[in-house]
């Protein structure tokens, strides 16, 4: 059996009268990083915000380190480092006072790993947060995540707001702790080619479904990109293990799992009028947009 | 962890804190100084028959001063924590939720009774050193329902401002308004006496309203 961290079964949420998701599970293994991607509006924050239980889902469950997030005992939560989107921190506070509010609350401060960061943004310890560029606030959320030291990170759009040098920072940073401690990460980013360098597993999120979950390894080894010309007006190939099939003046395209020749076959079963039927590997971001469409 | 959450809090408040007790101390030092010039100029004699003769109590400047200023704590405490839902930060800390907002209005409502303790020890000091024990006791019971009036719009105000709806919030504004005026329903001196202890117990059991705003935050109640 796996071991997960987290573990999500059947959950269903609306808003008001909208449907955000049914029937969504899936689980965080021990020591596995895990980016949560979808389009704005398919739920990302909504599963954040249930795990880190301000949002009681209409039903379903969810399980951190084996306790139910309705009614998990504060102690549970010594071990969740939280950021929240924005990188929202007691902006009123200076690096040096919030570092001295937190310590008390986690038995496993590690002071040292805090300042070590914040060394590297060359800002006076009485500097306010307030007073800090959106860049170095979100070194100090990180900073004080890692010095919690928990087992389980949950980061809601850590690259929001970030110029590239300051997500880079943050990427690299992260990926290496959270490997050198075996630590469990999951985590949601607008910002798609950020997830590719970071995550060891994805979460594609559609419109009230998962889509898959898969390695990220795995999964661009397996997804392809087609690109066929289309030869006279026809119809488009209507399949279900094609994703998103779309023509723009005579190209077509269209991403699928499936082997070259399978695709052809289905193309021609189809009668689909095509030629110089291609593919090709794709990144991380090119996979989502062209499994969850560009609109 | 007591001491830890009021460190926030301390760092969040403190100069309003400072500022609201200097202020209320000046003003309350502002109607001292009238009652020292009457006994100054016209005698204490002249100062009791006003009180007798004509219900005076020469601070009903202050009336409405502890309102605003236990307004103004809550403002000043709450909503930094509403803004960007800053309240996640406090409710994910390894700390039992209730007893967290519990903490926070203990350290609001101790920070309101060093305010408010300045401002009635001046005026005790003054008017102990001139006037009838009777009149003295006068001055004091009108003053308290005021002061508890300011304990009552701190805890409504956390009610208000812990709220996560724009709906409710305004709701819960017009409900605090009402509740507010029970103080001020009469401005007779001493006229809430015998009503004193049910008034301090109301003022106390507003204090768990703010509970109620935070389990609306938890389950996930937005605009």
């Amino acid at each position: 059996m796996t071991d997960n961290i987290i573990e999500c079964r059947n959950l269903t949420h609306y808003y008001g009268k909208r449907l955000i998701y049914e029937n969504l599970s899936f689980g965080v293994p021990r020591g596995r990083i895990l980016g949560l991607l979808g389009k704005n509006g398919t739920g990302k924050t909504t599963t954040i915000n249930i795990l880190s239980g301000y949002l009681k889902p209409r039903s379903g469950a969810c399980h951190i380190f084996g306790e139910n997030i309705q009614g998990m005992a504060p102690r549970t939560r010594q071990n969740i480092g939280l950021l929240i989107e924005g990188h929202i921190q007691y902006t009123f506070m200076s690096i040096a006072q919030i570092e001295k509010f937190y310590a008390p609350f986690y038995p496993r401060w590690n002071r040292a790993a805090y300042y070590e960061l914040m060394e590297k943004l060359h800002v006076a310890p009485g500097q306010r947060i307030s007073r800090m560029s959106c860049g170095q606030r979100s070194q100090v959320a990180l900073g004080l995540i890692l010095a919690q030291n928990p087992d389980l990170l949950v980061l809601d759009d850590f690259s929001l707001g970030l110029d590239p040098g300051y997500r880079r920072l943050f990427i690299e940073y992260l990926r290496e702790y959270a490997k050198a401690e075996n630590k469990t990460v999951f985590l949601t980013s607008h910002i798609i080619q950020d997830m590719e360098q970071l995550i060891d597993d994805c979460i594609m999120l559609d419109y009230g479904k998962i889509l898959l979950q898969k390695p990220v390894g795995e999964l661009l080894d397996t997804v392809r990109q087609y690109t066929f010309t289309m030869t006279a007006a026809g119809p488009l190939p209507d399949d279900e293990r094609f994703y998103h099939p779309s023509v723009i003046r005579d190209r077509g395209e269209l991403f699928s799992f499936l082997p070259e020749a399978e695709v052809r076959g289905i193309l021609d079963a189809q009668g689909v009028p095509y030629a110089n039927l291609e593919n090709c590997r794709v990144n991380l971001e090119d996979a989502f947009i062209g499994l969850t469409g560009k609109y | 962890m007591l001491k830890t959450i009021c460190y926030k809090e301390w760092v969040k408040t403190r100069w309003y804190f400072l500022l609201s007790t200097l202020l209320l101390a000046a003003f309350t030092g502002y109607c001292l100084l009238n009652v020292s010039r009457i006994v100054e100029f016209k005698g204490a004699v002249h100062l009791w028959q006003v009180m007798l003769e004509r219900d005076a109590v020469f601070i009903d400047l202050l009336a409405y001063l502890p309102v605003l200023a236990g307004l103004l704590m809550a403002v000043f405490q709450f909503i930094p924590e509403m803004q960007q839902s800053r309240l996640k930060l406090t409710l994910h800390l390894p700390y039992p939720h209730y007893r967290m907002i519990a903490a926070m209005l203990l350290y609001g409502t101790s920070m309101l009774c060093v305010t408010y303790l300045v401002s009635l020890g001046m005026i005790g000091i003054r008017f102990d050193t001139v006037v009838a024990r009777e009149l003295f006791a006068r001055v004091m019971l009108t003053a308290l329902p005021w002061y508890m009036a300011g304990l009552a719009a701190y805890f409504l105000t956390a009610w208000v401002c812990l709220e996560p709806t724009w709906k409710r919030r305004i709701l819960d504004m017009l409900v605090g308004m009402g509740v507010l005026r029970i103080f001020f329903l009469a401005q007779a001196p001493e006229a809430y006496n015998a009503f004193l202890p049910w008034l301090a117990l109301y003022t106390l059991l507003l204090s768990l309203l703010g509970m109620l705003s935070v389990y609306r935050f938890k389950t996930g109640e937005q605009d």
